[in-house]
């Protein structure tokens, strides 16, 4: 890497030179640029003016995230007027790409997003994040979080970021919908749930809804099948210890299962095509009878037109394997201050508030279901809905689960597997194919 | 008989005034409805009630100003670059006897081949060790640089077709290179910069990657960050996506039905004379 | 026509601070491209340098390489082949419409809309049936319900779905283009031409086709070019997918680089996409020295 950095350096020092060249012309309104950052020299806090970069993936102001990332942000800066907090809110993918581009220069933003696990490794092994132990120990912030969370950012006993919530996931259903269709309850077990579809199918509705244009959905519903085909979790870090292979029956299972699923007529027609927003609307406008999603759509449920119909159920068990009480777990993307970062001790500071004052702000704007902190609060009292209240009584009761792919495999590897599930949307494929396509993707990418 | 012709072809024009003109018409419906009609109408629905709620969101929520004011600004400073930059180019490279000219001609034109996405990272480094990422001129200078080749090879095509006749008057006038540049060159090539002016203002007018990739500070953002701005990860309001899109695209329609009279006359015009 | 002769300072004034700039900032981030194709790189941790192991993955190894290569290739082909048809509409509208300037400025608004309105409108038309799609609804309202698809996910119709849109999006372009080059072909010659008694189709045959090869050629190189990167359409509408079934050289590289976290691999795909048109405006060029020779 080092001798990398010199050569781009070189070329770099000479574009400079060229460059000098042409900046000649032009205008000089444009040296209004915002500069706070250059010319500090790293010293003591206090009246310093210093400006931290905080790049997140909540540009929409409608949402509840949002609004609380603003009002905390807006908050903190009136009680600190020498700290002003810059953000940049970009939406998801694009926070990703912009991400690496930064990475590969040393250039992370003071804080910035990650996913965890597999994920975040990548920028972790760089070096590029700073450990947060000792600013989680400040104001009691580390026990506000639920048992374990941490793990999913800590790399060698050293926590790496802290996310803005832990989910699971859960199939919604709309209650209209299943009665239109005559199904009483909610299915228990995979063969009832691929009659249920059948029937909804049979009067002409679309059972789940899925925007599998971003391949991540799929998958993620993939997982479901494949946590209860494995009679539990673990599957994927078997794979990674060299202890099972994807060529093994519990994966080959889950893929022919899944698959009888889509050719059930399962899902809206042309999913491929559909964005996860657009998928998602299918079934908030009541064109989809069920959606299997993160429990992080709970908020945008309930504002939905079929809010108030909307019940909720466990993924049942497949072929009697399995324990429905075992979830796809979501644990959020997390906040990860940079390594390199000018004003290290004020980034920290901030962090810390922000993350100590998170819960209280969700829980007013209700948006606090799938909260990854500890939140003391009477959730009916507070006016959230009957849906919320039931998403809750099902995370009180998860035993364990597993993370999706792409958070447990390294990023080619789960290119390849998101690749493969999503063509199972458009043509039968022979599970033993499938299977042999991952476990290459794994053997080339070790 | 000719009247027939004359009426198939008037008949095949106006199909195709439809089929072109249509998606403004769709998309200022689009930005007009709710999140529910969007997706459960058919394609030819008009609003039932018109959302205008939709372009007060898109305004209020999308810093609509404060965008449109840093793009005007960016794709400004670099619409002037490209013309003073690229003309000069073009003019060398179509007038002045030198040995290295072919050269340079071809590696402005191999500029027009090179993907964008492959040079973020590589820029990204540039820019940091030149310390302006995060600056407007981290958008103006990959703007001018990435939008010249097209712009001379558009502009010495032209320039090649202009009779030699002219220039060599002035010469023997006693008139410097620059002056005939300035007062000769450049008034007649108007009509093919008014081309490079649209086709360069379209593609930096839209620009996102780059813009999302060297900019954070959000006073310097452009208008295409308003539109994603709508699209969250985990919700998205529809009309105001199009409310927001259609005000987007407003400034590159006057500037363009301002400047087409121009333009079509101006097209590589002289090329075929060349 | 390269009359002046000048100073080498002069030319120095015209050409350095544009080709700096360029140079600087388009030229030095393609080379470090080049050289990053030769390492085995995630783009944020340790590069390995591997020599030619990328390339020789992608030639032989890789199976989305090929398929997106003749799609990239399919894509300038559809492009190109809808040029003669521009020119033929512009030589019509150059003899029966007299001020058709509006006309073509009309024909030129998808152009200067952006990639997500484009691939917003064209997803609501290809739409299947269940989600409202316009084109299948056409199909079922003709009585041909059988003929109905979900046109943007069966591998065997997305491509050909994207190379129309493209073809839609760009008829005003090359029109424009087309039919400024038609303009300018003096009218004395056509009164000649009239004398000698060609008229109508046979002057188009005889003079503006003829006439218009120079910047038929433009065309083609801009058509050419154009569709080789072709990215930003397809990432919108179908992100390259169902299963690559969509993806291009740039989709292919997008996906390496930045999702796959391979930047070296994907850099090695932009070499060749570099190579890919460096080679075809080569041949191109020479196609047409011998057509203009022909002609001129």
């Amino acid at each position: 890497m080092a001798s990398k950095t010199m050569k781009t350096s070189a070329i770099a020092l000479s574009a400079a030179a060229l460059l000098l060249g042409a900046t000649a012309c032009g205008t000089k309104e444009n040296n209004t640029a915002d500069n706070t950052n250059a010319g500090t020299n790293a010293g003591n806090k206090g009246d310093k003016e210093v400006t931290i970069t905080f790049q997140n993936i909540y540009p929409d102001p409608e949402t509840p995230s949002y609004k609380m990332l603003h009002a905390l942000v807006d908050q903190y800066q009136k009680d600190h007027p020498n700290i002003k907090i810059e953000l940049d809110s970009l939406n998801t993918d694009q926070q990703k790409l912009k991400l690496k581009t930064q990475a590969a220069s040393k250039e992370v933003p003071d804080i910035t997003i990650v996913n965890p696990s597999a994920q975040m490794k990548p920028f972790v092994d760089a070096g590029l994040f700073a450990p947060l132990n000792d600013m989680i120990d400040q104001n009691g912030l580390k026990d506000t979080f639920q048992k374990g969370l941490l793990d999913y950012y800590s790399f060698d006993g050293n926590v790496y970021a802290l996310p803005d919530g832990n989910n699971i996931e859960v199939v919604y259903y709309n209650k209209d919908l299943f009665a239109q269709a005559g199904i009483t309850a909610p299915p228990a077990t995979y063969e009832e749930f691929i009659e249920d579809v059948k029937a909804l199918r049979a009067k002409n509705i679309t059972p789940i809804a899925i925007g599998e244009k971003d391949s991540w959905t799929g998958s993620f519903l993939f997982m479901n099948v494949l946590l209860r085909t494995n009679g539990g979790p673990g599957f994927l870090q078997d794979v990674l210890d060299g202890k099972k292979k994807f060529t093994d029956p519990e994966f080959t299972d889950a893929v022919s299962k899944f698959q009888d699923l889509i050719q059930a007529k399962a899902f809206n027609e042309g999913a491929t095509s559909v964005d996860y927003n657009t998928g998602g609307n299918l079934f908030k406008t009541g064109k989809a009878a069920m959606m299997i999603m993160g429990t992080w759509e709970t908020g945008a449920i309930d504002a939905s037109s079929v809010g108030g119909k909307v019940g909720v159920f466990k993924f049942p068990t497949v072929g009697g394997k399995g324990d429905p009480d075992q979830f796809m777990l979501a644990p959020g993307s997390a906040f990860a201050i940079s390594a390199n970062s000018e004003h290290l001790q004020e980034t920290k500071d901030f962090l810390n508030y922000f993350m100590l004052n998170m819960p209280k702000k969700q829980f007013e704007l209700k948006n606090a279901v799938g909260s990854g902190q500890i939140i003391e609060g009477d959730f009916k009292a507070a006016g959230y809905s009957d849906l919320a209240i039931d998403v809750l009584e099902l995370f009180k009761g998860v035993k364990g689960g597993d993370l999706a792919f792409d958070n447990t495999m390294k990023p080619a590897i789960a290119q390849v597997h998101l690749s493969s599930i999503q063509n199972m949307f458009v043509q039968k494929v022979d599970p033993a194919n499938v299977a042999q396509e991952h476990q290459a993707a794994f053997d080339s990418n070790k | 008989m000719a009247s027939v012709k004359k009426g198939l072809v008037y008949l095949l024009l106006s199909v195709l005034v439809v089929t072109q003109i249509y998606p403004l018409f769709w998309l200022i419906m689009y930005s007009l409805k709710t999140n529910e009609q969007i997706l459960g109408s058919s394609f030819f629905s008009l609003p039932t009630t018109p959302q205008w709620g939709n372009y007060t969101d898109a305004y209020k929520g999308g810093h609509y100003l404060k965008y449109l004011g840093n793009s005007v600004l960016v794709t400004s400073v670099t619409l002037i670059c490209v013309i003073v930059l690229s003309s000069m180019v073009a003019y060398a490279i179509s007038r002045f006897r030198w040995k290295l000219g072919p050269i340079v001609t071809l590696v402005f034109l191999l500029g027009m081949m090179i993907p964008m996405q492959a040079t973020l990272l590589p820029l990204m480094v540039i820019f940091k060790n030149l310390h302006i990422l995060n600056t407007r001129w981290s958008l103006i200078l990959p703007y001018i640089a990435f939008s010249t080749p097209i712009a001379v090879f558009i502009l010495s095509g032209f320039m090649r077709g202009i009779p030699a006749e002219i220039e060599e008057s002035a010469f023997m006038d006693g008139a410097s290179v620059y002056r005939i540049f300035r007062s000769i060159i450049l008034p007649i090539s108007v009509p093919p910069i008014m081309t490079v002016v649209i086709l360069t203002f379209i593609t930096i007018w839209n620009e996102y990657i780059m813009a999302a990739t060297f900019i954070s500070a959000e006073g310097l953002k452009t208008l295409p960050f308003g539109i994603y701005n709508f699209v969250s990860q985990y919700n998205a309001n529809f009309g105001a996506i199009g409310a927001y899109l259609v005000l987007g695209a407003l400034p590159v329609m006057l500037v363009y039905f301002f400047l087409s009279e121009k333009i079509t006359k101006g097209m590589v015009a002289g090329a075929v004379k060349g | 026509m390269n009359v002046l002769k000048v100073p080498a300072r002069t030319i120095a004034v015209f050409v350095l601070p544009c080709l700096l700039l360029y140079i600087g900032l388009v030229f030095v981030p393609i080379v470090v491209s080049v050289y990053d194709s030769l390492l085995d790189w995630d783009s944020i941790n340790k590069a390995k340098f591997i020599g030619l192991d990328n390339f020789k993955t992608i030639l032989f190894e890789d199976t989305n390489f090929w398929p997106s290569v003749r799609r990239t290739l399919m894509y300038a082909v559809f492009s190109m082949a809808e040029i003669p048809i521009c020119l033929f509409i512009a030589a019509l509208m150059n003899r029966y419409v007299r001020k058709a300037n509006t006309l073509v400025s009309i024909y030129f608004v998808p152009v200067i809309l952006s990639v997500v309105i484009i691939g917003q409108l064209w997803k609501t038309i290809y739409n299947p049936t269940e989600m409202g799609g316009m084109l299948n609804g056409i199909l079922t309202s003709l009585g041909l319900e059988s003929w109905t698809h979900s046109w943007l996910t069966e591998p065997k119709f997305a491509m050909y779905c994207l190379y129309f849109v493209s073809l839609w999006q760009y008829f005003g372009y090359h029109l424009l283009i087309q039919y400024t080059g038609v303009q300018n072909i003096p009218n004395e010659i056509y009164e000649a031409a009239k004398i000698d008694g060609a008229e109508g189709f046979k002057s188009d045959w005889y003079i503006t086709y003829p006439m218009a090869v120079p910047i038929f050629k433009i065309s083609i190189v801009l058509a050419f070019i154009g569709s080789l990167q072709a990215f930003d359409l397809v990432w919108v509408m179908t992100g390259g997918g169902p299963a690559h079934a969509t993806d291009t050289i740039s989709t292919h590289m997008y996906n390496m680089s930045f999702l796959s976290l391979k930047y070296g691999y994907g850099s090695a795909l932009a070499t060749i996409l570099v190579f890919i048109c460096l080679l075809f405006t080569v041949v191109i060029n020479f196609v047409f020295k011998k057509v203009e020779a022909k002609y001129t």
